[in-house]
């Protein structure tokens, strides 16, 4: 009980927390930062799509709002709504803080999901004595006051971006997947997909957990166990057929269930017809669905926008020449790609803690990250707290994590404010944050080598050349 | 650094038997000798910090578009002749101050009228100094949206003229400013005005200007750069207040030189010409000192360390010392100059310079005595500025604006009396004034060539950033180091105590205690940011204070270091004591190293943030975090070791506890320098109020950083371990 108290205490500290923050927003002016609004989640540029579309005019005209169409219709009116002697987008950053709430609660659920499968496994394995060395706070309970203390998330609410929204749909449908609740997985991920295109590779997790269920150990462990236990029960000497019998009994391995994910898969397919039948009613006049897709996904996918932000693509497209530049794009995109299938053939017995490295990965290589996305990462790191007790470089990584995060908006400042400093260091921060997100998936023992194997560090190692040219050929650093 | 750091904790769990990576193996090994490279890293810092002088290189005009001193001078002794007309009116008006601080503005605004440029008044209110603590960061200066009540008798009036160039397109600008006091005019301010005013008619005549050319009289009553940076706001941010409207309608009357011919002259709009591309502040003054030249002195730092391009600089160097022959001078502390220590060093240098050339003719490093000592000075004072944040004139309020700007101070080598010798100094100035416009007209793109980093050891020689940050590099490298060693040793240790307990005892307690030992930081991490949130609570106490104005600087800083006090034990009230430990099976001996190694940690990032924002406040602040983190150890735990050691380590720790606190070391810098009479507490509170009023980033530092370490090194020293 007083575990649960000193939750809830904590909890509803960080909301007000935001809340006064709230209250402050022209001092801090983090809604004009580049770490934390993007030009697909900055709320002043869907304030102008939404008033471009009161205009009569498509939301997508002069380049200036990439979002999708629903946003449009559910910010929008409260973008304009406004409260005499009160910050301006005080609607918005109120139904951001509902979000982060929820997001919250979503992820200590799902933590309370993922202990009691990991319990059950960790029983039928008579293991039963590591179950004893949880203490304190469980991992949900942990993973929700990360979530909701971590200083990026708190940074993303208050700095009016939409990313709030989008770490919600993609956690919902993590919950949803979690609890094998298929139209509820099937929303939150057609929903995350459509707003920002990314959480499209989550389909593999998604159907992993609806699949086999939550993270278990490996089936080999099982197997062993199994056979091990066969071998040595004395009943089972001679001729008996008691092997099926034990393994009916003691096998918990869950065989893969076609079923709910069939359902998913319908239901996968019918928001997403619905989506799209909202969004070409609402795009009728301006060009329809064509040009939705093409002014989202693909100014996502054609990196248009070469503004500068904590990523490491738009330094690499500003320095390509022209004729590569499909090129590159195909190779960055498929970067992520490669990743994906050795990772789930690696990770295929815990799932859960495969959408995490895919969140991890995608946030490191989008088009346009914000530290929203690391915000959500980090969150979901905390359900796995017990494997990261043994994290070996858990201190290093903090004083990174602070190191880059202070470090960024100095840079940017000394380079666009005071003009002492050029691109070249704020980019510097920027390989800095991706090399840090390289070593925060591999905190686990077993993951790390699989993850390490495949493309970040070469291609982190294709940026630094690229960074190297782009230094000789500005010539004077300083 | 930090690859450092991560390579050598992964190297204590690594097996044996295989061999590490060569970089593991380097981590393995600064790690273990932690002790001896730290020391030897911070000694060749000191001593890369002393020769920085001897390290400095001739300036050199990077920019080739600049081409100074390459045609001819066309100031004529006409045109001096009537600025020297301008100079006797000024001076010959003879009026209250009431009315000269009318009459000044118009006579100028007629003159440059009648030199044929667009003129136009630019009233302003003195502006109180508020506190904008994240100011510098914020890039866009702040427009002062304050409507406070003025009488229209506390304006102040600047005049500007605008000459508008005959090849350029209006979308580039060059200005000069020159500041007076319109209630008192002086010799030397009427002279500063009649030099802008002979070069300012030149101008209006020749054919080669490519840029607009502003010039600002600036009415200097409420201080120069209060003038010249109302001017620039408003040049740059416009303002469309309804009531600015209104409150410049009420004081017409009363505020504005009356004109004949009122058409002419402007009073309601600022004219603009284009972004600027340099500023020139010039001021003349008349110190009755003998010398054999006339002096230029130059002043260059602007608020928060930022410096102008060097080519600015060197354009006017060169131009002086070249085509005028003038002397050229840049500040120095002039008390280093009688150093016994300085003077030992540059002995030593000058006779290893000459070893050195003995063996082998081409080895040139050493520098003679003089020069040694001569350049410490001024990159000391030079270093000082910077690391200040508080800009040297009125040619700060450029830097807000990215315009690259210095003030030039020129002095007669004799009391100017005659009018010959009046003639002469005007003809001299002007021509170096307008070789230096010409340059900058040249220029294509902003001044981007050059240098904004670096440190001036004398006119014609720099520091670059390349070498200065070795010395800071090398101050810094220990930090890292010693927190991964001590951060290493409390886990080996630790796992060790866990291992020996499990063997005395059952090994049911200490599962948790082996599982969370990696993140066992967390508690020492806790501290740390306790300690800093305080510290940021400290530094926004004035502004709570500044509600209460009538304190005196004493009460106020009494009260302040109460306040402090007080917030710390509400803090730790209600986050905990810095001493409780919370796992059991930690080593409690060991405590101590996690907290200071996270102190160390902590200290690390913050120089090295400082670095970028202000390098010269980090590299001064260094030299006092850097020895505090690496000495410090609990008190009680120095005590079991032998006696001269512990009287050594004691006695060092306890100095540095006593310097490491600001207040102190701003009061013991003091009593050394001006005796012990006239030291009181108010005067730290006086110091730092300058600090807040020019927004500098110092001030963040030491309350952000610098007196968080010093609180932790304090913390650390008292541990009851």
């Amino acid at each position: 009980m007083e575990k649960t108290r000193w939750f809830w205490v904590w909890v509803i500290t960080s909301l007000f927390f935001r809340l006064v923050l709230i209250y402050f927003p022209e001092n801090l002016n983090l809604g004009f930062r580049p770490e934390v609004a993007t030009p697909l989640t900055s709320l002043r540029r869907l304030a102008e799509g939404y008033w471009l579309k009161q205009s009569s005019m498509s939301p997508y005209a002069g380049s200036m709002y990439h979002g999708s169409p629903m946003l449009l219709s559910i910010l929008g009116p409260l973008t304009v709504k406004r409260i005499e002697g009160q910050p301006s987008h005080l609607m918005c950053s109120l139904l951001f803080v509902v979000a982060d709430l929820v997001t919250a609660m979503l992820i200590r659920a799902t933590g309370q999901t993922l202990q009691l499968a990991y319990s059950q496994s960790l029983r039928s394995l008579n293991l039963v004595s590591l179950l004893e060395s949880s203490e304190t706070l469980s991992a949900g309970d942990i993973a929700a006051l990360v979530y909701l203390w971590n200083p990026l998330t708190i940074i993303t609410c208050v700095g009016s971006s939409t990313s709030p929204i989008e770490n919600l749909l993609i956690v919902l449908s993590l919950y949803g997947a979690c609890l094998r609740i298929a139209p509820l997985a099937a929303f939150g991920w057609v929903l995350a997909m459509h707003l920002s295109l990314y959480p499209v590779i989550l389909i593999i997790p998604v159907i992993l957990l609806l699949g086999y269920g939550p993270d278990a150990p490996p089936r080999k462990l099982f197997l062993q166990k199994n056979s091990s236990e066969n071998g040595n029960s004395p009943s089972c000497h001679g001729n008996y057929p008691c092997n099926e019998v034990t393994s009916q009994e003691k096998l918990p391995l869950h065989p893969f269930l076609w079923r709910p994910v069939m359902h998913f898969m319908l239901w996968a397919s019918f928001w997403l017809f619905y989506v799209f039948v909202l969004c070409s009613i609402s795009l009728k006049q301006h060009g329809g669905l064509l040009e939705m897709l093409k002014r989202t996904h693909g100014f996502i996918l054609t990196m248009e926008d070469l503004s500068p932000n904590i990523g490491v693509l738009w330094y690499f497209f500003a320095e390509v020449f022209d004729f590569f530049r499909d090129f590159f794009l195909i190779v960055f995109h498929i970067n992520i790609l490669f990743m994906i299938l050795p990772l789930a053939i690696r990770l295929k017995h815990r799932p859960c803690f495969l959408a995490f490295v895919y969140i991890a990965i995608s946030s490191m290589l989008k088009s346009y990250p914000s530290v929203g996305d690391s915000a959500l990462y980090l969150g979901i790191l905390g359900l796995f707290i017990n494997e990261l007790a043994e994290m070996k470089f858990s201190f290093f990584l903090f004083c990174g994590y602070i190191g880059v995060s202070l470090l960024s908006p100095v840079m940017h400042n000394l380079w666009i404010w005071r003009g002492t400093g050029n691109a070249n260091f704020y980019f510097a921060t920027a390989i800095a944050y991706a090399c840090l997100q390289l070593f925060s998936p591999d905190m686990d023992k077993w993951h790390g080598p699989a993850l390490v194997c495949f493309c970040p560090p070469e291609s982190v190692f294709q940026l630094l050349q690229g960074w190297s040219m782009g230094l000789n050929r500005r010539g004077n650093l300083l | 650094m930090k690859p450092r750091m991560m390579a050598g904790s992964s190297g204590d769990t690594k097996n044996p038997k295989i061999k590490p990576r060569p970089i593991v193996r380097i981590g393995i090994f600064l790690i273990s000798h932690s002790i001896v490279v730290s020391l030897l890293c911070f000694a060749a810092g000191i001593v890369a910090l002393i020769l920085l002088p001897l390290f400095a290189k001739n300036t050199y005009i990077s920019e080739n578009a600049l081409m100074p001193g390459s045609a001819n001078s066309m100031l004529s002794s006409q045109d001096v002749k009537e600025a020297n007309k301008l100079v006797k009116d000024i001076i010959g008006l003879k009026l209250s101050s009431e009315e000269a601080r009318i009459e000044i503005p118009r006579l100028i605004a007629q003159h440059m009228a009648d030199a044929g440029s667009e003129v136009y008044y630019h009233k302003f209110h003195p502006q109180m100094s508020q506190f904008y603590p994240l100011h510098f960061f914020s890039g866009s200066p702040n427009s002062g949206n304050i409507k406070e009540n003025h009488s229209c008798v506390s304006h102040a009036i600047n005049t500007v003229g605008i000459i508008r160039a005959p090849r350029g397109d209006g979308k580039e600008a060059i200005v000069l400013v020159t500041p007076y006091n319109s209630e008192k005019v002086e010799l030397g301010e009427a002279l500063s005005l009649a030099l802008a005013y002979s070069i300012f008619s030149l101008l209006t005549r020749v054919t080669w200007l490519a840029k607009d050319v502003i010039w600002l009289a600036a009415d200097a009553r409420y201080g120069e750069y209060a003038s010249v940076t109302a001017w620039l706001r408003d040049y740059h941010i416009p303002q469309f207040s309804a009531l600015e409207k209104l409150d410049a309608d009420i004081c017409f009357e009363s505020g504005y030189p009356h004109e004949q011919n009122e058409n002419q002259i402007r009073t309601d709009v600022i004219s603009r010409a284009g972004t600027m591309a340099a500023g020139l502040v010039f001021k003349v003054v008349d110190k009755h000192k003998e010398t054999d030249k006339d002096t230029l002195s130059i002043y260059a730092e602007a608020s928060n360390g930022q410096m102008p391009n060097l080519d600015l600089i060197n354009i006017v160097n060169y131009l002086a010392v070249h085509r005028q022959g003038l002397r050229v001078k840049v500040e120095k502390l002039y008390f280093l100059l009688d150093s016994v220590f300085l003077k030992i060093v540059g002995d030593v240098l000058e006779t290893i310079g000459k070893v050195a050339r003995s063996l082998n003719a081409r080895w040139e490093f050493g520098i003679p005595v003089a020069d040694y000592i001569d350049g410490a000075a001024t990159l000391a004072s030079s270093m000082y500025h910077q690391a200040l944040g508080v800009p040297t004139g009125s040619h700060g309020a450029f830097r807000d604006y990215q315009v690259d700007a210095i003030t030039l101070e020129i002095s007669p080598k004799v009391s100017l009396n005659n009018e010959v010798r009046i003639l002469e100094f005007l003809l001299r100035g002007g021509r170096l004034i307008e070789g230096t416009i010409r340059s900058v007209n040249n220029l294509l793109e902003k001044f981007h060539q050059s240098f904004f980093l670096y440190f001036l050891t004398s006119p014609s020689k720099f520091v670059s950033v390349g070498v200065y940050m070795i010395a800071f590099g090398l101050l810094v490298v220990p930090l890292p180091i010693i927190a991964a060693s001590l951060y290493c040793d409390a886990n080996v240790l630790d796992s060790h105590c866990i291992k020996e307990q499990q063997k005395s005892g059952p090994a049911s307690t200490n599962e948790a205690g082996i599982a969370f030992q990696s993140w066992r930081w967390l508690h020492a991490a806790k501290v740390v940011l306790v300690i800093h949130l305080w510290g940021a609570i400290v530094s926004l106490l004035p502004y709570l204070m500044y509600q209460f104005p009538e304190m005196t600087p004493t009460t106020s800083m009494l009260s302040w270091g109460l306040l402090s006090i007080a917030s710390l034990l509400f803090l730790h009230q209600i986050l905990g004591s810095p001493y409780s430990c919370v796992t059991v099976n930690q080593s409690p001996n060991r405590e101590w190293a996690v907290l200071k190694s996270m102190m160390i940690a902590a200290a690390g990032i913050g120089l090295g943030l400082m670095s970028i924002i202000n390098f010269a406040t980090a590299q001064i602040g260094a030299l006092l975090i850097v020895p505090m983190c690496l000495m410090v150890h609990p008190l009680k735990h120095v005590y079991r070791a032998g006696r001269l050691r512990t009287l050594a380590v004691t006695a060092c720790n306890i100095s540095l506890g006593f310097i490491g606190f600001p207040p102190a070391a701003f009061l013991f810098l003091k009593a050394y320098s001006e005796g012990l009479g006239s030291v009181s507490a108010g005067d730290f509170w006086n110091w730092v109020e300058s600090l807040w009023a020019w927004n500098s980033a110092t001030y963040l530092y030491l309350g952000l950083i610098h007196l968080p370490c010093w609180l932790l090194f304090m913390y650390v020293l008292l541990h009851p371990c």
